[in-house]
This record gives structure tokens, C-alpha cells and sequence, in this order.
């Protein structure tokens, strides 16, 4: 077999910004993908059709095998970070599974290689923890062009095509959204994805089969195998009639692209992701698909609205804001955060403060299902703009070994871990298995620019809500700034910072415990540091457990009329809660604090009381700018602070 | 290639067949082979005809002629941070009592933002040019060995100065004859520095810094305790200790005396004269940025100064020996190579220093190398290459790849070449302009070089020159770094040269009740 993997573009789409997005959602068929000729790696000419295929991989030869199997035995057994909980957890150990492998890996076929290394990994139930062969393309997704979507309770859940991308992606007229699943390659459907859910990563079955049902339709080849069929069957009735229709439909694999404004490899904030990359993979995969304009509009940098009635963000593929009508609660401001992957937690924090500003401060809701994580980052230090809380974000442990003591030990990771080495050192003579936890987004940055939207808050997330989605619902939760309320048993559950091959290979270098490189395109993601929470849930893990929330089971209205019932479901929720309001404005020589249903008022200036605490009523205060550097209000109503504000006077 | 430099030679020899005695000096020249070892120093213009040198070694080799200046040892500072070195002093604001010890002014909360975090920007994004700059500056000051290479991802030796830690003479000796550590070191790293130590290396350990009587005193005990009080112990600072504890070192090494320092941080130096009565071998080393000299010829004035004041009567001599012979005595121990003095076997590292015209036809030589200043250093030859100096030797000495460096207004060639160039020469003002650019956008330029370090390793290209910081990094939050790297406040790189703005700061700052002020006095 030829080697294609020298000089060839990663991510052919990128090449032509011009693709139709047509032609980028056909991609190409898997069966090209798998059986078809590989591609010359020459770049097509300009006008040509874009070449979507990609090429074949490669295979590896014994030794390269050793070098992935002793790699992956010394970063699991060495720096990842859930190894005693896995053990403890699902009774297994990879370590040890990873040397019988070893032992006989040479003669094995390329498939029976990757079949038994990816099981091994993926036994870890952990989406952070993932092996990429030299078949993984990065980027590459095997798709339908349908999603599919449950409802109703869990123990006799109905599947649902909530959206279809392209008809011509699908030769049969009456496969529309709303059809109602029955069987998958002649399976009953629920059984499919029970099956599926086997393969799949995640602690909890409610999160498996989320998974499972997600990756019945979108696979990232990046992180797991290829699908094993090439097409396949769908029985499926239209609502209301009893008749029975089946069609067969190919898989695809397309190229996503990651977004304009995901975090770069490389980049300080590459080290300190908290994210499910298949996942992630899949996201973008289902914006391509079924919102197709926001994916171009994403690739070319122009900021759009998502729709009608939806406000335009250049935070586009990861955000997207609207008023919600609620006839017993008034207007309610919507926020969907389907990402943290932002390279600049900056400028994403900003554009949310733009966008709360626009929404009604009557009440919001926050929707971060599916979010499958990010920047560490932009997730905790978002959690300020919600509440007048001083935000504490979650804490994070190193395993603690000789590689993670060598690796904090090394000068040229000082400023990375020299904070964790103490207690990496004192571990050896405590018994410790982790190093102290501590925090990835510092305390201060956390509460650098403190509470921005009034109304009380409710966050919604799901079983594929992950890793810094985790993060948030669990800061949510401990920092008492709302209700959480979950489709599902509680979030995915992925607590930890995750570092690619590079990122380890980086920080081991002049170490005894040095990494060689891998073959070519052969990577793994692994997470290092594990998060603890904080608050009432102090010291308890994220990993496995999730954050539990108010149970709430989808309705069929809410997979087809953008979760009406869902959000009226939240809107109960935010009624019975007080309204409080502040607004200050800055004018050069006067600031007014505008107040709603708070009796006192508090004035700190640089930090300190800067008068008596006033007795107020409804309306607006008026008070001389001060010179100074900050200034900082506290609202309380019956004695409760309720409402912060910090400014900058310079 | 070999070459023969002429001038009165101070050689600090104790080689009878070079002087009678190490305070001896001649007209003469020195002789060094193309293995850039010195194969001979002779008197007077007689030639090196039946000695056991080969002549043709010498057939063409270039004669620099510098008359009656001074031809002496290249200086070896023993106590340096390369990565600190374009930061101006720094001081606590209004902090009006001397620092106890050396874990105190980490946690000040101006340490990091403007110690840390400016030299993290330059060994990030510039680490070439920051080193290029540091060596730089120790070599206009005739350094020649200079100790406190950053720890870095790849070796240092072999380049402008010679970086003690990193040096292998050019392969003959295996590395890690020299370790190094900054840090306190915990009792199990001290045994194993121990056992190096009686294995053969040699060990430069910062030890006990502080004001007298603190608690940091410990850490001398500790290295008692774990066997490190050995012959091949080098312990920079000790001046925590009271004097009578120099008595538990049995086997003498050497102490590393930085009076600039310990003055500006604690108000209180080294006990010199109990070192020196206990036979320990004292050096002068210039420390860093924050509290140092800029080169190892200034911090020697400082070390009179203290000695004069403090009554210790120390000769020009005695101060000369603690940058030349004796640091050299210590590296000999490291290396097997003879250095910090010219005589046979040693190592042809040379400076050419400026006879004083004003002070008679036979002034002391080693009264006129305490006063010489950066405009006094003619020329600066390491391992038999000439590196730096006036335009007419370094033409004499054959150089002809040089660039312009202005020091203090004088004029001088330099003979840099690129870190990763195939010998294509480097300039001052290239590498000046470079780490300006990282001082304007330190963010960009911090970003940018990890996107390039990145992209390195993943494309499994060798990395790109790395270093890393060596000392304590202060109270930073996680990840040691501000959240917006654009917060980063590079201070103005400071001159290489002692100039009128480094003496402008000096008054009301730091301990010194006044000391260090007399300084200035010997540049005017």
C-alpha cells in the first residue's frame, strides 16, 4: 500500500474557502473512503470539483506497534490522571491489558491490532482518553444526513428524526424530520443503540447510551473506528400511520473543519482543554449538516444570527442568544453555549456580556446540552457574569507518580506545575495517590469582572454536556448561582484537563521518563489533571459522577418546535424566584446605579467601604465618580446580596 | 588556529618555568596552539625553538601586538543568571528594612512582575538572542567562563563565552562536570550531589544567602549533614553563616562572593577573611540583573570596596585571583584543563587589558586590572579565538567576520556568529533589535514562539532552542503567568556596559547604607 501520509493536506476543504455546501455535506461516500483508490495528494485545479477523498492509511509494521503500545503504557500508568479510579470503577487494568498485547502484537492484522488497542482505551469509559490510529484522519467524520433524538422516559424512550441535512443526501421524499425510528439494519432501533452503548465511552449507561445514540449517526474517525457497515437500513413509520417504510442510506465521511475562533494548537490555551474531541468533531459535523449557513458563515468570518429572532454573534459556533415568549413569565432570555473550544476566553466572555445586555434581565436560560467542552478557561470564568457569588472554580490533581514528578520537576515546566511539585514530593511519604488540587483558572480571574445579568438563571444540560461543560454545570451548582436541570441522570461526567501526545512529549523532554515520537498520524489524547469541585460537593470528583440536575424528560414538541416544552419547564422553574435589578451607568463626572426591588445599597471604592450603606427604594442613585481605580456596588434585598457590580473608573 | 599574543603578561602562574611567582609580570607573549590550548608563554620576543612545542603549529599564526597593555586571564565569573541579565536592579518600593533571607524577596509582590515574567519573555520568544546578549555582556567585561547558563533543551558549550556548566572543550570531557542549582536543594538531592561530588563532579550550590544568623543557615548545616562539605563543593553565598562554621568543611572547596548582591538585598556580605583563614578558595561572582553587577570586572570593584571599608586588607592581587586563578583552580578540578592562568597546558582563554598611561612607567598590573572598566578591555580570546576587542587586534588576530559594538562610546569588533547559523555572523544591533520587538509585544511574541514549538514537534523537526528560568519565580497564580500575557511589562534592556544611569540608581536604594555608591567612583 502506497503512503499517503507525507505531504498531504490534513484538511483538503480548507484548501477552498468556495466549496458549495453541498458539496461539502455529500463529502464522499465511506465506501470510497474505505475501499476506493486514495488520492494523489495533488491539489486540484482551480475550478475543478474540490477532491474530498482521503487518503488511505498506512499500515504499521511491528516495531511502530511496540512504540505506540509502550507509549500508551507509560502516559496511562504514568501521568493519567483517573487510572486508580478506572481500576476501582470498572475492574479492569489497562496497564497490564496493554503488556498482553504486547506480547503478541506483531501478529496481528492491521485490524485486529487497532480493534484490540482501541478497546483496551476505550474500556477506560473516558472520552478524554481517546487513541487515534494512522486510519484516523484528523477531522474526518462518517455521517448520515439525519439526527436522531429521543423522548419520553428512559426505560421505554421513543427515537425521533429530529432534522434532516440536504434531501438530496437521501433518496426517499418522506424520510422528513419527525419520523419515528423502528429498526437499524433489521435491530429493533432501541436495541442498536443498547448495543452501540457497549462500545461507547462514558461512566454512567444514561451517558453511554447519549453517546451511542449520537454516534449511530456521526462518527469521529479521528478518535474511533470506522463504521462497520457501509449503509444502512432504517425501518421507520410516519407519525400517525401504521405502515411500516425502510430506506437504505450510505454513510458519508465529510470534513467539518474545526471554527474560526477554536482554540489553536500550540497556544498557551491548548493547555487547558477540557474537551471531548470526538465530540467536538461530531458538533461541528451536526452544524455543517443541519445549519449549514452558520457553518459557512463561520468559514468565511462573517458574524450571523442563527435565524429569525435570534441575535447575531460572531461567537457563532459556539453561541447563539434570543428572547423567549413565555406567556406566565413575561420574556426570558435564551443562551445556548454549544461550545467552550474558543482560542480567546477574552473575547468570548465579552461577547456573552454583549449578549446579556440585549436579552430581557427578567430571568435566562442557559442551554449547554451537548456542549462537549473547551477552554477550561472560558467555562469557569463565565460562571461571574450570573451571580454576585465570588466564584471558587473547581480544582485539578496530578496522578501522583514518578513521570509527573519528573515532568514538575523539569525547569522547563516551572511555571506550568512547580505549584503541584511540593505535594507530588510529599506524596512519596504521605501515600497520596493525587497531588494537592488545585486550580487551573485562578481565583482572581474567576471574579475579574463579576456579576453582569440580574434575573435569576437556569442551566440545562444532558448527558452529552462534557468536560468543561462539566465544569460549568458543577460551578453552576457549587457557587449557588441557579437550578440545574438535566435531560438524563446528570452531565457526561468528564473531570480533567486533557493534553495531546505532543503536549506530554513537550513537557517529558529532558526527563528520564522522555516520550519518542509516534508514527506518523498515530496520536492519543490523555487527561492529566483531574477535577475535584468545590462548595458543598468539596473534594468529589467529576469523572464518572457528572453533575446531577432536576430531572427532565424531552418531549416530542421539544425535538420539533425548539423545545417549547423545555423551555416552559424553565420558565416555572424562574418564576417563583424575586426579581432584582441594578444597572450602573459611568458618566464623566457623576455614576448612577439604577436599582429594582433591593433595599440596600453598599458603595466600595478600591476595595473599601466608600460610604454608609444607603436605604433605598426602586429607582436610580446618583453618586460623584470618585478617582479611583474600582468601583463596586452591592445590592441586598432583605439582607441578601443580590445583585454586585465592579467597575473599572480608568 | 593557533595564535601569539605580546604584551607584559600577568600569567598568576605558579609554574616556575613561567614566573617566579604568581604576582610576576613581563613583556612577553603567550602562545596558543590550534588545539586553543596555551603551549607556551614566554619572555620577552625570545621564540619557543626547543621546547617540545611543535613550531609549525606556529609557522602563520597571527601576532597580536599589544605592547605594554596588559595580557591576562580570561576572568571567570563564578556566579551569574544569564536569563535575568537585561533586567535593571530591582528594589521592593518602600521597603525600608534588608531582606532576612532568600526566600523573602520572592514573595514581594512586585517580584514577579518584574523579574519573572520580563525574563520569561525573552527566554520564551528570544532565547537566542537573550543569551546572545548575556554572554555579550560578560564578555566586554573580559569574562571569559561565565557560570548560571539557563537550564536549556540543548548544549550551550562552544559558542561565545564559555558556559561552565555546559562546557565539554569542545568533546574532551563528558558533560555534567559541573552541576549547578540555584534552588535549596531537599536532604536526598544533596546526598546525591554528594556522591557526584566524590564521583568527580563538581558542584555550585547557592547556599545559605542571607543576612547572618537567619534561619537559612540551615541549608549549610544541611549540606554538611548530606557530605556535600567537600573539596569540590562551591558554595555561592554562605553569608547566613556565622564564621566559625566555615570550620566543619574539612576539606575546603570554594565560596562565590557577590558583595553587590548582599548588600542591596540584606545589608551584610560573606565573611571573606574567616573564609580565607580557613583556607577556603574565594571567587567573586557578579550575580544577576536585580542585584548585580554587570560583569565580573565591576562586582571585583565592589569586592575593594567592601574589603576597604570593612578593613580586610585585601590586595589588588587577592582581588585579581578571585576572577582569574582562583575560580580557574576550581574549573581545573572540573575540566582536568588548567584556567584562570597562562601557563602551559592551560586553556588559551586571554584578556587584553589597557595599561594605566597615568600611573608610571611600572604600575602594579593588578592595581590597574581592579580599576579597568569596559573601555580598558582590548581584546577577549576564548579557547585561542579571538571573540571581541579594538579593531586593530582583532585585525591583527586575523578575525575578519566581526561587527561593530559600541561600549560606553568606544568602539569595538565583535566576532558573534548565529547560535544555529553555520558560523554566519550575528551583530549586536540585530540582537538588540529582536529582543526590543519582544519587549514591544511581549504576548504576541510569547505566543508566536510556542506556536513555532509547537509546530516542531508535531512535524518531528528538532525543537527550537528552549530555557528555562532558574530562579524562584515569586507568587505567580497558576501557570505562573498573568492571565493577559499583554500585561507583561518588559523593563527598558539595560546598557552592557556599568554606565551613569546603572550609578544613578544605585543612591537610596537598596542596603548598602551608601556603599555601593563609591562605585561610580571607578568609572569616572
Amino acid at each position: 500500500m502506497m503512503d499517503c501520509s507525507k505531504d498531504w493536506p490534513i484538511f483538503m476543504i480548507d484548501q477552498d474557502l468556495n466549496v458549495t455546501l453541498l458539496q461539502a455535506q455529500t463529502g464522499q461516500l465511506l465506501s470510497e473512503f474505505l475501499l476506493g483508490e486514495s488520492p494523489s495528494g495533488q491539489r486540484a485545479k482551480r475550478g475543478a470539483r474540490p477532491d474530498f477523498r482521503i487518503p488511505r492509511a498506512r499500515l504499521l509494521d511491528g516495531g511502530e506497534r511496540l512504540q505506540i503500545i509502550d507509549t500508551l503504557i507509560a502516559v496511562i500508568g504514568g501521568v493519567y490522571c483517573h487510572l486508580p479510579q478506572k481500576r476501582a470503577a470498572y475492574a479492569l487494568d489497562p496497564v497490564q491489558a496493554l503488556q498482553l498485547l504486547r506480547a503478541h502484537v506483531a501478529a496481528l492484522s492491521e485490524g485486529e491490532f487497532h480493534l484490540a488497542l482501541t478497546s483496551i482505551v476505550s474500556g477506560l469509559r473516558d472520552a478524554h482518553t481517546r487513541y487515534s490510529g494512522p486510519g484516523a484522519k484528523q477531522g474526518a467524520v462518517a455521517a448520515l444526513p439525519f439526527l436522531v433524538e429521543q423522548y419520553g422516559p428512559y426505560d421505554n424512550p421513543i427515537f425521533v428524526v429530529s432534522k434532516v441535512s440536504a434531501p438530496e443526501l437521501i433518496r426517499d421524499a418522506k424520510f422528513t424530520s419527525g419520523v419515528i425510528l423502528e429498526s437499524w439494519n433489521s435491530i429493533p432501533f432501541a436495541r442498536a443503540v443498547d448495543l452501540h452503548a457497549d462500545r461507547e465511552t462514558g461512566g454512567r449507561p444514561d451517558a453511554r447510551r447519549a453517546r451511542a445514540l449520537e454516534s449511530l449517526t456521526f462518527r469521529a474517525l479521528e478518535c474511533g473506528p470506522p463504521p462497520d457497515e457501509m449503509m444502512v437500513d432504517i425501518g421507520y413509520r410516519i407519525p400517525l400511520r401504521r405502515t411500516l417504510r425502510e430506506v437504505r442510506i450510505p454513510w458519508r465521511v465529510v470534513q467539518p473543519d474545526r471554527a474560526q475562533t477554536s482554540h489553536q494548537p500550540g497556544s498557551r490555551a491548548s493547555r487547558y482543554i477540557a474537551a471531548d474531541p470526538a465530540a467536538e468533531a461530531v458538533r461541528r459535523t451536526k452544524k455543517l449538516m443541519f445549519s449549514g449557513n452558520i457553518w459557512q458563515a463561520d468559514r468565511s468570518g462573517t458574524p450571523v444570527a442563527r435565524g429569525e429572532r435570534w441575535i447575531e454573534t460572531r461567537f457563532q459556533d459556539a453561541l447563539a442568544a434570543r428572547v423567549v415568549k413565555n406567556g406566565s413569565s413575561g420574556n426570558l432570555g435564551y443562551l445556548r453555549i454549544w461550545s467552550f473550544d474558543v482560542n480567546d476566553d477574552d473575547a468570548f466572555i465579552a461577547e456573552v456580556v454583549r449578549l446579556l445586555e440585549l436579552l430581557p434581565d427578567n430571568g435566562l436560560i442557559l442551554d449547554l446540552r451537548g456542549n462537549p467542552g473547551g477552554l477550561i478557561w472560558a467555562a469557569e470564568r463565565l460562571l461571574q457574569l450570573f451571580t454576585p457569588n465570588t466564584i471558587t472554580p473547581a480544582r485539578f490533581s496530578l496522578l501522583a507518580s514518578h513521570m509527573t514528578r519528573a515532568m514538575a520537576s523539569s525547569p522547563f515546566n516551572r511555571m506550568e506545575f512547580e505549584a503541584w511539585l511540593p505535594s507530588l514530593e510529599a506524596a512519596i511519604s504521605t501515600g497520596e495517590p493525587y497531588s494537592q488540587p488545585l486550580p487551573l483558572t485562578d481565583p482572581t480571574w474567576c471574579n475579574d469582572i463579576g456579576q453582569r445579568y440580574s434575573g435569576p438563571v437556569v442551566c440545562v444540560v444532558d448527558p452529552n454536556t462534557y468536560s468543561s461543560g462539566d465544569l460549568f454545570a458543577a460551578g453552576f451548582v457549587d457557587n449557588e448561582i441557579g437550578t440545574l436541570v438535566c435531560v438524563g441522570e446528570a452531565t457526561g461526567a468528564g473531570g480533567a484537563n486533557v493534553w495531546t501526545h505532543y503536549d506530554l512529549r513537550e513537557a517529558l523532554r529532558g526527563t528520564s521518563f522522555e516520550l519518542d515520537a509516534l508514527p506518523a498520524d498515530v496520536g492519543y489524547t490523555m487527561a492529566i489533571r483531574r477535577a475535584i469541585r468545590c462548595g458543598a460537593c468539596d473534594g468529589m470528583p467529576i469523572e464518572d459522577l457528572g453533575i446531577p440536575g432536576i430531572a427532565y424528560e424531552m418531549t416530542l414538541d421539544d425535538l420539533l418546535h425548539e423545545n417549547r416544552d423545555l423551555i416552559a419547564f424553565c420558565a416555572s422553574l424562574l418564576k417563583g424566584i424575586p426579581r432584582t435589578a441594578m444597572i450602573v451607568e459611568l458618566n464623566e463626572s457623576s455614576v448612577t446605579v439604577t436599582t429594582r426591588g433591593l433595599e440596600e445599597l453598599e458603595t466600595y471604592v478600591n476595595g473599601r467601604p466608600f460610604e454608609a450603606v444607603r436605604r433605598i427604594s426602586d429607582g436610580a442613585q446618583q453618586l460623584a465618580r470618585p478617582d479611583a481605580e474600582t468601583i463596586e456596588f452591592v445590592g441586598r434585598h432583605k439582607g441578601e446580596i443580590c445583585q454586585r457590580r465592579k467597575l473599572s473608573l480608568k | 588556529m593557533s595564535l601569539i599574543i605580546a604584551g607584559r603578561i600577568i600569567p598568576i602562574s605558579g609554574d616556575q618555568k613561567v614566573a617566579p611567582s604568581e604576582t610576576a609580570s613581563f613583556q612577553g607573549r603567550v602562545w596558543i596552539g590550534n588545539d586553543g590550548r596555551i603551549a607556551a608563554v614566554t619572555k620577552g620576543t625570545a621564540s619557543i625553538a626547543g621546547s617540545q612545542m611543535n613550531l609549525a603549529d606556529f609557522d602563520n599564526a597571527p601576532v597580536v601586538d599589544a605592547g605594554t597593555d596588559l595580557v591576562v586571564p580570561g576572568f571567570i565569573d563564578l556566579h551569574s543568571h544569564l536569563a535575568y541579565a537585561t533586567l535593571p536592579l530591582w528594589v521592593e518600593p518602600n521597603r525600608t528594612v534588608p531582606f532576612q533571607h532568600h526566600d523573602i524577596w520572592p514573595t514581594r509582590p512586585t517580584y514577579p512582575e518584574s523579574v519573572t515574567w520580563p525574563a520569561y519573555a525573552f527566554i520564551e520568544a528570544a532565547p537566542a538572542e537573550l543569551l546572545a546578549y548575556a554572554e555579550i555582556r560578560a564578555l566586554i567585561g573580559g569574562t571569559t567562563s561565565i557560570q548560571g547558563s539557563p537550564p536549556s533543551n540543548r548544549p550551550l558549550d562552544g559558542w561565545l563565552v564559555r558556559n561552565i556548566e555546559d562546557e565539554t572543550l569542545g568533546g574532551e570531557i563528558g558533560r555534567h562536570k559541573v552541576l549547578a542549582s540555584t534552588l535549596t536543594l531537599k536532604p536526598e538531592q544533596l546526598g546525591e550531589r554528594a556522591i557526584s561530588m566524590r564521583q568527580g563532579a563538581t558542584f555550585i550550590y547557592h547556599c545559605a544567602e542571607g543576612s547572618p544568623g537567619s534561619i537559612v543557615q540551615r541549608e549549610y548545616r544541611a549540606a554538611h549533614t548530606a557530605g556535600c562539605l567537600q573539596r569540590r563543593l562551591v558554595a555561592i553565598h554562605t553569608n547566613a553563616i556565622d564564621s566559625a562554621s566555615y570550620g566543619t568543611w574539612g576539606e575546603p572547596g570554594a565560596i562565590v562572593w557577590s558583595p553587590f548582591s548582599n548588600l542591596w538585598l540584606y545589608g551584610a556580605t560573606t565573611d571573606v577573611p574567616a573564609a580565607v583563614a580557613r583556607k577556603i578558595n574565594l571567587c567573586v561572582g557578579s550575580d544577576w540583573g536585580p542585584s548585580g553587577t554587570r560583569n565580573v570586572l565591576g562586582e571585583l570593584k565592589v569586592a575593594s570596596l567592601v574589603s576597604e571599608v570593612k578593613g580586610w586588607g585585601l590586595s589588588a592581587f587577592d582581588l585579581v585571583k578571585m576572577i582569574t586563578a582562583n575560580p580557574g583552580d576550581v574549573l581545573a578540578q572540573a575540566w582536568s584543563r588548567q584556567a584562570g592562568r597562562l601557563e602551559p597546558g592551560a586553556l588559551g582563554d586571554v584578556a587584553v587589558i589597557a595599561a594605566n598611561a597615568k600611573a608610571g612607567s611600572r604600575p602594579d598590573p593588578f592595581k590597574t586590572i581592579l580599576r579597568a572598566t569596559e573601555a580598558d578591555v582590548q581584546l577577549v580570546v576564548v579557547d585561542g579565538r579571538p571573540q571581541y576587542g579594538t579593531e586593530r587586534l582583532m585585525r591583527q588576530a586575523g578575525v575578519t567576520q566581526t561587527s561593530m559594538i559600541a561600549i560606553n562610546g568606544e568602539t569595538r569588533r565583535l566576532a558573534l556568529t548565529r547560535f544555529e547559523g553555520n558560523g554566519e555572523p550575528w551583530s549586536y544591533k540585530e540582537i538588540l533589535a529582536r529582543l526590543e520587538e519582544v519587549r514591544d509585544d511581549p504576548k504576541e511574541a510569547i505566543e508566536s514562539a510556542r506556536r513555532l514549538a509547537f509546530a516542531a514537534i508535531r512535524s518531528g523537526e528538532p525543537p527550537p532552542l528552549r530555557l528555562a528560568l532558574d530562579m524562584p519565580t515569586g507568587r505567580v497564580p497558576v501557570g505562573g503567568l498573568p492571565k493577559d500575557l499583554s500585561k507583561i511589562s518588559v523593563p527598558p534592556i539595560q546598557p552592557l556596559a556599568h554606565d551613569k544611569e546603572f550609578f544613578a540608581s544605585i543612591p537610596g536604594r537598596g542596603f548598602h547604607d551608601g556603599l555601593l555608591e563609591g562605585l561610580a567612583d571607578f568609572y569616572d
